[in-house]
């Protein structure tokens, strides 16, 4: 019975995405990409299910699907992790495919609606499938297929010049993820002769080249620093649902593949520190970076680099404290850091969801010409608050709970024996924890800016609620935040795991009762004589939006603490009316951040490849005889080759 | 009467060597496709040498399929459109002038035959040196029409030199192996084919390819910055 919902879920979805994009140009195309949505929806809800009773049960499925050749096969195993990295997809899909269904009718041009919807189920099918893929082979197709479509989605606004440069970061950026997994695979067949994921013994300067791959591999996916550039790109030029699906599940496929072979591989210290050290670095440049940018949806990116960051911490210290020796803390610093995977889907996808709403509403991501959206959109605001109380890791929420895991693993360091290793750990926490303060305030700026005081543009000012459906579709994440949260210590029983986490119900209803009794009081307490007045102004008589505090003046003193990984350059030009320079004219001034990563990385060696290429096309000219000579020169070559061998 | 078979092949297989040389060096189209022609012949013949000397009907059916199809069919009509596209002789060359182009494929039959000495020694059927030099001319044609393929510009001199090596091959199967009667047909079919496309790709291009190659990417980088000077002119 239960197996059956596995691939029923994956044929329904199948179906749901021949569906919409048969129905494409077609009179039925609205209703075809309606059936095809709430048929996604179903399939997810299957998967769910399925997931779940593997999670609860502890069981354990797998299938041969079909084989090309005894080598090259499509075969599946559903175990525990995939089961629960099967679920973060299926949760997120329910909740984006009935987002979609209003959301996909904004999209501007009539015939690439159904297209979105078509590839969108496709998207879901190949992450499903790479998550039970149980050997390299299908592995590899599965994660090709998910990257290609993904491609597609991005490119849905190919026209604009932003999306032609999105989709070209994370056509090479995706494809280089590839490359290095083939590698790694290919690296590991040579080794033991099969493409069976469960085959992997070797001895360690094997398995640590292997890692060295698959870690790139992985990591270009995820967006670590410095592979992450494709992120701020491709996020914010993709449809609002498909960045959801992107941030929120696709990235975290990447940690499936990386945790699984960790399973696998014996491990060693160095590959724990590698993970620990790219994940910090991920987390707190991820965060500032964010904090600078005004794009909400880029700010969003930033984020979930910073996240992924921290999910990388949780599997580095996994990692150096199981081969450590202290297996119980390892353990729960990867359910950590697993919890957290979960969590970020979560939240992450509700984040890039309502924004999605507030950037169709407003008409712009910029959130310095938005503002008072709280009272235009309070729904949509509400939901927005939850996500970004989640993020910034506040008690009860669900980000709090992973975040504290994390740091408990942390505290724990004094048992390493290692001092080199308890030195490192003490750094990390230092910087992990500035890294979730930042991210507080952060998201205080984003929401600040974006739904309090008055509107800074007439379209900010016009904004309306969103859809019916589209709240739904971003409330079950919502209620899922709180779940999570609050349930926490109880989910963890159910799943079979003592750990030493708060029972959240408790703090909760402790939280609740001391908000109550605060309310209790200052309504005792306070004047009850309504005084309706304005708010003090400087003296000016009439306030207006430009007193506001801004995004730019909020995150300014951050900028200038850190200027130093900004590259902030101030320039300022003033002119005046007379010689002594006291009656002034008009001036400019400018804050400029240097792209360190595009300007020093990604460019130069995207022009040395340029140039490659260039060398290269010239030989290629498309001239019949060019190409005859050619083939005579190789073949004369062949033949002095043999005459020297022979 | 019995023919004296090893002193008569030899003899045919220097003809055929020479022929294809005369093809490297030849500007006259007219000539050229009258050289073909004959080697066709000289390759003919040849087959029917090894058919009085085997007795295998197979050589003997080679021999007048290529005579009907080879010597007179291809040449024919290569001559009709000669005359149509009416281009007398080849001007320019690619890469290799006429004689350096010669002076090459001596190194190359040179190479061919110190590679090939020892691979084919244990193919040798009849265990005779006829059998290494016919492998080895054959191979060396086959190296020469390609010669002819990158050196000229027009298309009907690459025709030729695609013809060429067709020869070569076969000549190399004569002594290698038994190249089966159906495979030899087909190709053969494919020849004709290929002189119909050549005739009219020769027509629709003007008779060289560049020209062809600038009509079809009118976008390409070279046609952009050609494009202000026609203007000017």
């Amino acid at each position: 019975m239960i197996e059956t919902l596995f691939s029923l879920s994956l044929i329904v979805l199948l179906i749901a995405a021949t569906i919409s994009l048969l129905g494409t140009k077609t009179s039925y195309s609205k209703i075809a990409r309606r059936i095809s949505l709430v048929l996604a929806t179903t399939a997810s809800i299957f998967m769910l299910a399925f997931a779940a009773e593997i999670l609860l049960t502890d069981g354990n499925y797998s299938v041969l699907a079909y084989q090309i050749t005894p080598t090259f096969q499509f075969s599946f195993m559903v175990d525990r992790l995939a089961a629960f990295f099967l679920s973060i997809i299926s949760i997120v899909s329910v909740a984006v495919s009935i987002y979609s269904i209003p959301y996909v009718e904004h999209e501007e041009h009539e015939d690439r609606k159904n297209l979105i919807v078509g590839l969108m189920c496709f998207f879901i099918l190949s992450m499903l499938l790479v998550i039970a893929s149980f050997s390299m082979f299908s592995f590899l197709f599965f994660w090709e297929i998910m990257a290609l479509s993904s491609f597609l989605l991005v490119m849905t606004d190919f026209e604009k010049k932003e999306t032609q440069k999105a989709g070209i970061f994370y056509f090479v950026m995706t494809h280089l993820s590839t490359l290095f997994l083939f590698f790694a695979f290919l690296f590991i067949y040579l080794q033991t002769g099969t493409f069976d994921i469960a085959a992997i013994r070797a001895d360690p300067l094997v398995t640590s080249i292997a890692f060295g791959f698959l870690f790139l591999g992985f990591g270009i996916k995820a967006g670590i620093i410095p592979f992450h550039k494709w992120l701020p790109y491709a996020h914010p030029a993709s449809p609002s649902n498909i960045s959801a699906l992107m941030s929120g599940v696709m990235i975290k496929v990447a940690i499936y593949g990386l945790v699984r072979f960790l399973f696998l591989l014996p491990l060693q210290t160095w590959w724990g520190i590698l993970i620990l050290a790219m994940g910090t670095l991920s987390a707190v440049l991820g965060v500032i970076y964010a904090i600078k940018e005004h794009d909400i949806k880029r700010l969003l990116a930033y984020h979930s680099i910073e996240n992924i960051g921290i999910i990388l911490i949780g599997v580095g210290l996994y990692v150096i404290f199981t081969v450590e020796g202290f297996q119980s803390i390892g353990m729960l610093a990867l359910l950590g850091g697993l919890f957290h995977t979960l969590n970020h889907a979560i939240f992450k996808s509700l984040l890039f969801m309502t924004s999605g709403s507030i950037v169709n509403a407003t008409g712009t991501r910029n959130i310095e010409e938005m503002g008072g959206l709280i009272k235009r959109m309070p729904k949509t605001a509400m939901l927005f608050l939850i996500g970004a109380v989640s993020i910034s890791a506040l008690p009860p929420f669900n980000g709090f709970i992973s975040e504290l895991m994390i740091f408990q693993t942390f505290f724990q360091s004094s048992v390493l024996s290692n001092s080199f290793l308890e030195l490192l750990l003490l750094l990390a926490l230092a910087v992990f924890a500035l890294t979730s303060a930042l991210a507080a305030a952060c998201f205080v700026k984003a929401f600040g800016v974006t739904f309090l005081a008055l509107p800074r543009s007439h379209e900010a000012k016009a904004a309306k609620e969103s859809p019916k459906l589209m709240i739904i579709g971003s409330a079950i994440l919502a209620g899922l935040c709180v779940v999570l949260g609050i349930f926490s210590s109880q989910i963890f029983g159910l799943l079979g795991f003592s750990i030493a986490v708060p029972n959240m119900l408790f703090i909760g209803v402790i939280l609740a009762g001391f908000y109550g009794l605060i309310f209790l009081a200052m309504r005792e307490i306070a004047n009850r004589n309504e005084r309706v007045t304005e708010t003090w102004g400087c003296g000016y008589p009439m306030q207006n939006s430009k007193m506001e505090y801004t995004a730019s003046g909020f995150s300014e003193p951050i900028v200038t603490i850190l200027k130093g990984i900004f590259r902030t350059q101030k320039t300022s030009e003033r002119s005046f009316h007379d010689d002594k320079k006291s009656v002034f004219k008009e001036g400019k001034a400018e804050i400029h951040l240097l792209k360190f990563f595009e300007e020093r990385l990604y460019l130069p060696v995207a022009n040395a490849v340029k140039k490659i290429a260039e060398k290269v096309n010239s030989m290629q000219r498309g001239d019949v005889d060019l190409h005859v000579a050619y083939g005579f020169v190789m073949i004369v070559i062949l033949l002095l080759i043999i005459w020297w061998f022979a | 009467m019995i023919l004296p078979t090893e002193q008569l092949t030899q003899i045919l297989m220097v003809m055929v060597l020479a022929t294809a040389a005369i093809i490297i060096m030849k500007r006259d189209i007219r000539s050229l496709i009258k050289t073909y022609a004959f080697q066709s012949l000289l390759v003919a013949v040849m087959a029917l040498v090894f058919y009085i000397e085997t007795g295998a009907v197979t050589l003997l059916l080679l021999a007048v399929v290529f005579i009907i199809s080879k010597v007179w069919i291809i040449p024919h009509f290569m001559g009709k459109v000669q005359q149509k596209l009416n281009i007398k002789r080849d001007i320019k060359f690619h890469f290799l002038s006429p004689i350096t182009a010669l002076i090459v494929s001596l190194f190359i039959l040179l190479f061919v035959y110190l590679a090939f000495t020892p691979l084919i020694a244990e193919l040798n059927r009849f265990n005779s040196t006829l059998f290494t030099l016919g492998a080895t001319v054959g191979v060396s044609i086959v190296f020469m029409g390609m010669i002819v393929i990158f050196t000229r510009k027009q298309t009907l001199t690459n025709v030729v030199g695609y013809l060429t090596m067709e020869n070569g091959v076969v000549l190399f199967s004569l002594f290698l192996t038994e190249l089966p009667m159906l495979i030899e047909i087909l190709i053969i079919i494919d020849l004709i084919m290929l002189t119909l496309i050549a005739t009219v790709l020769a027509f629709g291009i003007d008779s060289t390819i560049e020209e062809f190659h600038a009509r079809l990417n009118p976008f390409s980088r070279e046609q952009q910055t050609k494009k202000p000077e026609e203007t000017t002119q």
